[in-house]
């Protein structure tokens, strides 16, 4: 059993005023693997920024990227980031037209941010401008596919919270996922905002 | 090429940074002194964790990426050797004075500084790109990676499976088996390995299928001679594990702390409870057993009683194993596009993860009770082991 786990179990018993509250471990915990994730897609952001003008002869991102449905995109992640933001206040208060409302909202603005998204890609790979044209290509798929991975994932966790409030209700250990997916969510839209001025802004400005 | 180096180079540091962790450990315990310099190691720790990530061009310094580039990320690499060598340093000098006792650990921890710094150095050779377009894709590169990870990794790994094997089953390993093999790898790891730094010279490369230079062929056969004393050292680590399996009960471990060690995992008893430490032990600084040992030993009379308290402890779950069994199916069918095979995997992975998301009862309690009797009778064999006064 590790250190933490062990100094969480004894919160409240002991008053030394040291040990923090399983919430705060827990957060504590899911920022140190946001982090990491955010490491990969550094990596990620780096390669394409390397490879960017590798067009091999092909479609550069001027030709490619439609700023109107990428600006629709946006729009729809940032809003889904603050519908999230307001199911967390409503698992907080116990509220259950807050909670479930705002959830169904951010799913819904999660899907059509994945649904533009992949119309986007299925219209580049029609036109032969898939992942294996140019390394431009191979790192614009890697890097927009990852985050669009993540959406996705995301998704089915927050689909699965939703089951989960309702049948458990809004449990101490519920709240504590609550907590953690919605910092996966807000961390999608820090990087989306990242990835939208890197390789959309500056593409379409090339 | 930029990207798989790029986490290549770091990762040959998160392979070494923690059987340098080990060494230090097994220093300071078989030297019977803290570690020297403590905070210089912490800080040597970190500075090769961020030079880490500043030196993956030297892998191929031959691909022309000019002599800026190359230079810069030449005088990276050998930066490393500063706090490398500031770690070797600190070794020296916890055993400088100590009253050092020549368990296996140990003589693992002694060649392996032997062993790394001629490594270390070959390195730095290997670091000055001119010599780098010379030695590059040759045998002495093999020789050194070699020489690192052998005597770097390995050693380290053998000498923490020695030093923990007791903490985690109970009883010690056979110590003379130990040293043979230890002393089997040693001399065969240099017999089978300094041959190569010479065929590197000469100017033998890696991964030949056959080769027809007559001057080689000695050097060769006294690497085969090397490579067979090694095989040597595994059959007798092979024979010590039965052995030892075969003898645990004179092997027990009784008291939990066979080597006197100085860290906290030495005052559990072996193997440790389910809960670790029945109360939490209060820290006050580095080695923290070794001052709670000492203070015993002035006070002379057994510490009181302490206040045991229920412990809660999550519960055990093979959900781990399960979601890794499907995910190892759902990679296999990406990579050879089976997507039916995707789509079952993938849905098997998450209906265990959400098998273990629907569990009403994560976590159960020791009770009080439970946690003083396990303790107090770890307590008694302590007592017991203690010499008379």
């Amino acid at each position: 059993m590790s250190a933490a786990s062990h100094s969480a179990s004894h919160a409240g018993s002991h008053a030394l005023g040291g040990s923090p509250s399983k919430r705060v471990v827990v957060g504590y915990g899911f920022w140190i693997f946001l982090l990491s994730d955010i490491v990969m897609f550094s990596a990620f952001f780096a390669s394409y920024a390397v490879l960017v003008d590798q067009t091999a002869g092909g479609p550069s991102g001027k030709d490619l990227f439609d700023l109107n449905s990428v600006a629709i995109e946006t729009a729809c992640l940032l809003l889904s980031s603050f519908t999230c933001g307001v199911a967390s206040i409503g698992a907080r208060a116990h509220n259950n037209l807050m909670y479930y409302g705002a959830m169904a909202l951010t799913a819904l603005l999660g899907a059509a941010f994945l649904t533009l998204e992949i119309r986007e890609f299925a219209g580049m790979v029609a036109q032969g401008a898939g992942p294996t044209r140019s390394a431009f290509l191979s790192a614009f798929f890697t890097l927009v596919g990852c985050h669009g991975l993540h959406v996705t994932a995301g998704m089915l966790w927050l689909l699965t919270m939703m089951a989960q409030v309702f049948a458990k209700g809004y449990r101490a250990d519920i709240l504590r996922r609550v907590l953690c997916f919605s910092l996966f969510w807000h961390t999608l839209d820090i990087i989306w905002v990242a990835l939208f001025t890197v390789v959309y802004l500056f593409g379409a400005a090339r | 090429m930029n990207l798989i180096w790029a986490w290549g180079h770091p990762e040959v540091y998160i392979l070494v940074l923690p059987a340098f962790g080990i060494f230090s450990e097994v220093v300071s315990t078989f030297s019977g002194k803290p570690l020297f310099g403590y905070r210089s190691m912490v800080l040597a720790t970190m500075a090769i964790c961020i030079l880490a990530f500043m030196v993956w061009l030297h892998h191929f310094f031959t691909m022309g990426a000019g002599a800026d580039v190359n230079a810069i990320f030449g005088i990276a690499t050998m930066i490393i050797a500063v706090p490398t060598g500031v770690k070797v340093f600190n070794w020296l000098f916890t055993m400088y004075g100590g009253r050092i006792v020549y368990a296996s650990p140990i003589l693992w921890s002694i060649g392996f500084m032997v062993t790394f710094v001629l490594g270390g150095m070959t390195g730095v050779l290997l670091a000055v790109p001119p010599a780098d377009f010379v030695l590059h894709n040759s045998l002495f590169l093999v020789a050194h990676f070699h020489n690192v990870i052998i005597g770097g990794v390995l050693f380290g790994a053998f000498a923490g499976y020695t030093y923990w094997f007791p903490k985690a089953f109970g009883f010690r390993l056979h110590e003379g088996l130990g040293k043979a093999a230890f002393w089997c790898w040693f001399v065969g790891f240099y017999l089978a390995f300094m041959p190569l730094y010479v065929l590197g010279f000469m100017g033998m490369t890696r991964r030949m299928q056959h080769y027809d230079v007559p001057e080689w062929h000695p050097w060769l056969l006294l690497a085969a001679a090397g490579a067979a004393v090694i095989l040597t050292g595994i059959g007798l680590q092979v024979a010590q594990l039965v052995v030892s399996i075969r003898r645990r009960e004179q092997l027990r471990d009784v008291t939990g702390d066979p080597w006197n060690g100085r860290s906290l995992e030495w005052s559990t008893a072996s193997p440790p409870p389910v809960f670790n430490f029945a109360v939490l032990p209060n820290v006050e600084g580095e080695d923290a057993y070794w001052g709670i040992k000492q203070r015993a030993r002035e006070q002379a009379v057994p510490a009181a009683d302490p206040d045991y308290e229920a412990i809660e402890l999550p519960r055990n779950s093979p959900t781990g194993f399960i979601c890794a069994f499907f995910a190892t199916f759902m990679g296999f069918a990406l990579i050879w596009h089976i997507w039916w095979m995707v789509a079952l995997a993938f849905l098997g992975a998450f209906a265990t993860f959400v098998v273990f998301a629907w569990r009403d009862r994560t976590e159960y309690l020791v009770p009080a009770d439970e946690v003083a009797r396990i303790d107090r009778a770890h307590r008694r064999a302590q007592l017991a082991a203690q010499p008379a006064r």
